[in-house]
């Protein structure tokens, strides 16, 4: 199987950001909440720092 | 409700409510269970939802990441730093085992997606061990 890298960035995220919501919250409205927090959280970070990196010739 | 004497007796909703604390001997056997068969514990002490919840985000991120070809390490001592990447395998219980003894996990560097693969194999067990911890807090009556 072949991903691209944003398709299983997306999938990490929102398998991570749904153990993170159930674990650390107890409200179901509060755990939607910080779960969809947590996945864009996740995909802000990934975009912000892929273009920080994208000058640097690595 | 005052008991006539200034201190007041918890009222049965509030009885209700109060987490009750499993005894240490039962908590260990779930929780060894829940890392063994991922989501197993939050079921047995009656988080069906939950529980189902996590055993599919586990076994999907541990199938995904053997079919992009991803490596599941074992004990190797000539490379120290391999156990720390090891211990992150075993978190995921029985499926690690299961497709160690099928030859998956072998990890093909070459693949595109190796590195994506090895890290779902990798962050699926860690997972469980968070999730094997709730479980306990759960049982020990630290959280609701």
């Amino acid at each position: 199987m072949i991903l691209s890298h944003f398709t299983a960035l997306v999938i990490f995220a929102l398998i991570v950001s749904t153990v993170f919501a159930l674990i650390t919250k107890n409200e179901p409205r509060e755990q939607f909440r910080y779960g969809v927090f947590v996945f864009l959280s996740f995909l802000a970070v990934a975009v912000v720092v892929g273009w920080i990196m994208y000058p640097l010739p690595l | 409700m005052d008991q006539g004497n200034g201190q007041f007796e918890p009222t049965s909703r509030s009885a209700v409510l109060e987490p009750q604390p499993m005894n240490m001997a039962a908590t260990l056997a779930i929780c060894s269970s829940g890392w063994l068969v991922p989501g197993l514990a939050h079921v047995l002490i009656g988080r069906w939802i939950r529980g189902l919840i996590f055993t599919v985000c586990v076994l999907l991120m541990f199938a995904l990441g053997l079919a992009m070809h991803g490596k599941l390490y074992g004990l190797e001592f000539d490379e120290p730093l391999h156990v720390f990447a090891f211990i992150a395998n075993i978190g995921a219980g029985i499926p690690y085992w299961i497709a160690e003894r099928m030859n998956l996990g072998v990890g093909t560097m070459t693949w595109p997606s190796y590195d994506y693969g090895t890290t779902y194999l990798w962050v699926c067990g860690l997972l469980n061990y968070l999730i094997v911890l709730d479980a306990f807090d759960i049982a020990q009556g630290r959280k609701p």
